[in-house]
């Protein structure tokens, strides 16, 4: 598999990605570590004939208990004595992705910028072409849920959910002005919309409050092999409690739906409750029932739900029995 | 590990492979490391259709394009010539004739070769591809067995029985299966189903050709079997033997996957032949996976019979097996389907029907433990199940059906070494077996299961009375030894082997051997790397030519010493005579006397195996299984399957082999190694499913080998049986020890939830599914789910 043809731009300054970005006149992509970008490049999916590195723009690499650069690399977040200290979920979340290789690449902004999944987009042109082209490249209908709506491709990154448990504010750079969107309210429920982010905007870094840090998280994510596969299911919880009460509660879901999704409203009742066994069933029960899958990754859709009940039971056990204090 | 008896030179002893430094730091050439001056590179245009007629193939505007020097398709002369690895069943060609009527018109499964070209880089290549408008007539694509044993007015090939796409069918019957099942004591009976599998080598398959200035064809290629290729390019290309020369450089891994010959070295060689320039074709994983020829999809029913005594009485087996496009070694893998699974137990009633069914899918092939593992597995998994019902510690049933050595089976398999008993009572031992099966608690299990193969197929494909196996030596002044063989090194350590052959009996180190195994023009034929072949036979052909060379050594040294020839000893770098030890020369002394006035050494070495093997013309098929000698293994694995997941994860294997002989424990270990994790993939989570007729997932990505995390440590237990016949004592041990993992993870699994899987892989969703139906898995509400 080789690469198309494109034009590579490396600005050196966010100023100038900024304007190479409003120059090519929408026909770009922005690149970063590149092990999403030139995978589905060499499959020839929706490629671009300007491709600009962030690389080179070196003050978005920084990485502080309050502020991640979006051009920070996992290996970095997996690394940062700072992080480990402070919010040791994010180096244990970085750990999880991809290979030890990919990561010394992959950066946190492609993470959550990720592009979604799903077995008949993931494929190269003869492939596609010998099972018809569907709507997120060179189709027109979905082969997953046939209808012309709605792409259901399954977005599958890491570190989203637990940013969103984290409550973390995404700050995104844009030609005219900059804006700052909770990660919770950034996704979009279309697998080729998959956001609300505008072509030219970079993604400058993530914030995360000081208030983050007074909590337990934690992040499990269900695959086949223990190194390599994306999530085909990924729970992030944080929460914080006192004499046994739920104070804070926050769980996200990732690898299952279209977008990565918080559970904050299924939350509610539980905020204020003593915690006990029964409560944790509760709380994986109702998160589970809300959850949906399709058929367009490995396992089965029955059998990746019925395991966010477990696997919510399991970590919320672990973060509520005391003695424990890595979280 | 047990050490041999008699003192031994090299053998026994633990050698890195003496290819390992090369591969290791890089400097080792594989073929896509040659650039030849004025190379080109070949692109195969590839079918999007399971099933069509090419009705029109235009290249005209692909031509033109600049940087194109030579676009083929189906008209180009040779690229009908029917080809295949076994000379009974050659239905296979370089690329279909546009228009042409029947087979030769058609593709037969989606990623099969339309047309060809040759462009001066991949670029060039790949934009001529898309330049290339073929009209299609689409067919009724057979996706299924189900659809292929129907009879059909399209078969896909034109040599199919009886109007249907079943391309073979065996049928055997020995002793008396129905009365033999009437009265049993138990049957155990099970369906199962497992999907294809993949080899996963690392080294993706490339091939060089070049048709030169005088008129001869070299072709290079990553190959097992450069013979049969040989012959393959011989009748493809119309010419003589003698003017094509097959060169196999290092091979990165074949595992089965490398040993027919393929469409693409037919296509390099006939746009070599066109554009008088050498074309290299080199697939990406992909087009590997488009290729494959891995373990067959096969559906299996089997019955096992015991009586009171808990002995077998009879097995009934029935085998559906997904061919794919192609013949390849469906044949073969028919017959061992069934005949390999008459070991390592005494069964007096067997009764075997199967039948290869082609359909539109990518071509299915030879695969480590090769028609055997299927079986294998649902053998095994009811022998668990059997010893159950008997109330019997599955290791002593399995051991109270052990056949003995020396002895034949019911259908006529001349066993002679057998260490499986020793096999099972030091896996038991160590694993502290009895302490633990049935004892663990929920979730912890401990399962066993045995194995039993082939070393080396007794008749060959090809029906000619040449020896099996040749090997060439020759030593001159210099001291070194020159080894010419065809035995393809293939990653297995073949090179190695042979120069331990060549150096134990003139007592001399590894350093002093050269080995060339890779050119046909210079090398004597060799049957290739494949059933398991290779120690024996191209190491008893090499061991012959040494103690030829041997001979004429040390009648040298008589000379030079006076003393008789019977009494010299050849060791570390020195003959003695061994009544007078202080007569005495160094190796070169005595070579310098042995080369005076005579010049280099030379010497050869052959493997015939020993006539007659089996039951002559009894039955139909009864040469197939036909082994000179056969391995045998008894593994146990400990699992541990989560409760709630059920992840299943393999905590230690240990694996006991009888290999004969260890010629060197070292590459022992790492077969029996990588045939555990190769094995532990099929059973855990490798599995190639087909999304409408397209593999799902042809990458390393979505196709799961499983990762060093998941590897369990293994506790490699050697057992030497010293076999009679083979090299030093000598027998395989490349596929055998892949068969019993599968069937001990899935035994241990039994154990620790109480779940018997007849599906691989078991992956947790499945068992989990599995668990909820026996009412092992707590249920957990079926979601609002869309299908496919
Ligand atoms: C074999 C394999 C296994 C993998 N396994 C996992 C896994 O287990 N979990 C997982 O989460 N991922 C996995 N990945 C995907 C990928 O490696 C990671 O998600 C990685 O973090 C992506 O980062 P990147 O810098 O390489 O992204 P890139 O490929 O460079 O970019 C990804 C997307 O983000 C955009 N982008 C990147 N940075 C910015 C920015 N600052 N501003 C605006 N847009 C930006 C790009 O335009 C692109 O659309 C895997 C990939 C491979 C090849
Ligand atoms: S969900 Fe449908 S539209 Fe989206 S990638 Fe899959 S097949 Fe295409």
């Amino acid at each position: 598999m080789i690469l198309p043809q494109f034009k590579y731009h490396q600005p050196a300054t966010l100023k100038d990605a900024l304007a190479v970005a409003q120059s090519c006149d929408g026909d770009f992509d922005f690149i970063a570590g590149g092990t999403d970008v030139l995978p589905n490049y060499k499959n020839r999916l929706n490629n671009r004939n300007n491709v600009i590195s962030l690389s080179g723009v070196h003050e978005l690499q920084d990485v502080s208990a309050d502020r991640i650069g979006g051009m920070a690399t996992l290996v970095q977040l997996e690394n940062s004595a700072v992080l480990k200290s402070a919010l040791p979920v994010l180096p244990a979340a970085a750990h999880l992705v991809a290979t030890p290789l990919l990561r010394e690449s992959a950066t946190v902004g492609g993470n959550i910028l990720l592009d979604n999944r799903c077995w008949f987009f993931n494929q190269s042109p003869l492939w596609r072409e010998s099972k018809g082209f569907c709507m997120k490249a060179d189709g027109d209908v979905c082969l997953v849920v046939p209808q012309k709506e709605i792409c259901y491709a399954t977005y599958s990154g890491d570190l989203a959910p637990v940013f969103m448990v984290l409550d973390a504010t995404l700050h995104l750079a844009g030609p005219e002005s900059d804006r700052d969107l909770p990660v919770a309210g950034f996704f979009a429920h279309d697998g080729i919309t998959r956001n609300v982010k505008l072509p030219e905007e970079i993604l400058t870094h993530i914030a995360i409050p000081k208030s983050a840090q007074a909590l337990r998280a934690a992040y499990r994510k269900l695959r086949i092999r223990d190194s390599m596969d994306y999530p085909v299911m990924g729970a992030a919880v944080a929460l914080s409690f006192a004499d046994n009460t739920i104070e804070t509660l926050r769980i996200a879901i990732t690898g299952m739906e279209t977008t990565p999704l918080l559970y904050d409203e299924v939350m509610q009742p539980f905020v204020g409750e003593q915690v006990s066994m029964d409560l944790i069933e509760t709380i994986s029960g109702a998160v589970q029932e809300e959850v949906n899958a399709y058929r367009n990754v490995h396992f089965s859709p029955q059998y990746r739900k019925a395991m966010v009940g477990v696997y919510l039971k399991r970590i919320l056990t672990e973060l509520t029995t005391p003695k424990n204090s890595n979280n | 590990m047990k050490s041999s008896t008699k003192s031994s030179n090299v053998v026994g002893k633990r050698f890195p492979l003496v290819d390992a430094l090369k591969k290791t730091t890089g400097e080792g050439v594989y073929t896509d490391d040659i650039k030849l001056p004025g190379m080109l590179v070949g692109k195969i245009l590839r079918a999007s259709m399971s099933h069509a007629r090419v009705k029109k193939v235009d290249v005209s505007k692909a031509l033109e394009l600049p940087g194109v020097h030579a676009v083929i398709t189906g008209d180009e002369p040779g690229a009908q010539n029917k080809f295949g690895v076994l000379p009974i069943s050659k239905d296979e060609i370089s690329l279909p004739k546009p228009g042409a009527p029947g087979r030769d018109g058609k593709v037969l499964y989606a990623g099969d070769c339309v047309a060809a070209i040759a462009a001066d880089n991949e670029e060039i290549a790949l934009q001529a591809l898309q330049l290339i408008d073929v009209d299609y007539e689409p067919l009724e694509p057979i996706l299924r067995v189900e659809k292929g044993i129907e009879p059909t007015d399209e078969p896909i090939q034109e040599r199919t029985q009886d109007g249907t796409n079943i391309q073979k069918s065996v049928e055997q019957h020995h002793g008396d299966v129905d009365a033999a099942l009437s009265s049993a004591d138990h049957v155990a009976t099970g369906d199962f189903e497992f999907v294809g599998v993949n080899h996963g080598f690392t080294e993706p398959i490339v091939a060089i050709a070049h048709y030169d200035a005088d008129d001869r064809l070299t072709v290079w290629s990553a190959q097992q079997v450069p013979h049969y290729l040989h012959r393959a390019l011989t009748e493809v290309m119309e010419m003589a033997m003698h003017r094509i020369r097959v060169i196999r450089p290092m091979v990165g891994g074949g595992f089965g996957g490398k040993s027919d010959p393929f469409p693409h070295e037919m296509i390099a060689s006939l746009l070599s032949r066109k554009c008088r320039r050498p074309v290299k074709i080199l697939f990406d994983r992909e087009e590997v996976f488009l290729n494959n020829h891995g373990r067959h999809p096969t559906r299996t029913h089997l019955s096992v019979a015991t009586d009171a005594h808990g002995k077998l009485t009879a097995l009934d087996l029935d085998a559906t097996i997904d061919g794919g496009a192609w013949g390849s070694f469906g044949v073969v893998t028919t017959y061992y389907n069934g005949v390999l699974s008459m070991g390592p137990y005494h069964i007096p009633n067997f009764r075997y029907a199967g039948r290869r069914v082609y359909t539109n899918k990518a071509p299915c092939g030879a695969m480590r433990g090769h028609g055997a593992v299927n079986t294998r597995y649902a053998f095994e998994v009811l022998m668990d199940q059997l010893a159950e019902e008997h109330k019997t510690n599955p290791c002593e049933f399995r051991l109270a059906n052990l056949l003995p050595a020396n002895t034949e089976t019911v259908n006529g398999f001349r066993i002679t070494s057998n260490g499986t008993k020793e096999c099972i009572e030091r896996a038991r031992k160590r694993s502290d077996w009895d302490s633990k099966h049935g004892k663990l608690p929920f979730g912890e299990g401990i399962g066993i299961a045995c194995g039993f193969y082939i070393s080396g197929s007794a008749h060959r494909i090809h029906f000619n009375e040449l020896p099996h196996s040749t090997v060439h030596l020759k030593i001159d002044m210099d001291g070194g030894i020159t080894v010419h063989s065809m035995a393809a090194e293939i990653g297995q350590g073949s090179d190695t082997m042979l120069a331990q052959c060549v150096a134990e009996p003139l007592g001399i180190g590894l350093d002093r051997i050269r080995i060339f195994s890779g050119d046909s023009d210079t090398a004597p034929i060799d049957l290739g790397s494949y059933s398991s072949r290779v120690t024996f036979m191209a190491g008893n052909a090499a061991a012959e030519a040494a103690r030829k060379i041997r001979q004429k050594l040390v009648d040298a040294a008589a000379r030079k010493t006076g003393c008789p020839a019977q009494g010299f000893v050849l060791q570390e770098e020195r003959v003695i005579y061994s009544p007078d030890p202080s007569v005495s020369l160094t190796f070169d002394e005595m070579l310098q006397e042995a080369l005076a006035k005579n010049g280099a050494l030379i010497a050869k070495g052959t493997y015939q195996s020993p006539p007659p093997i089996g039951k002559r013309d009894a039955f139909k098929g009864w040469r197939a299984g036909l082994s000179p000698t056969y391995s045998f293994q008894a593994y146990i694995a400990q699992v541990s399957v989560d409760p709630e997941t059920f992840e299943t994860r393999v905590k230690k294997v240990w694996a006991a082999h009888d290999c004969g002989r260890a010629l060197n424990p070292l590459a022992v270990e790492g077969q029996i190694e990588g045939c555990v994790h190769m094995g532990l993939g099929q059973v855990l989570c490798e599995e190639m499913p087909y999304l409408k007729g397209a593999l799902q997932g042809p990458n390393f990505l979505d196709y799961r080998t499983l990762t060093p995390m998941q590897m369990p440590e293994v506790d490699v237990i050697i057992v030497e049986s010293h076999d009679p016949e083979g090299p030093y004592g000598a027998k395989e041990a490349g596929e055998g020890p892949l068969l019993p993992i599968l069937p001990a993870v899935a035994n241990a699994v039994y154990d620790a939830v109480g779940v018997r899987m007849t599906s691989l892989p078991i992956t947790p969703d499945k068992l989990w599914k599995a668990a909820q139906r026996q009412g092992v898995a707590p249920g957990l509400g079926s979601p609002a789910e869309i299908h496919v």
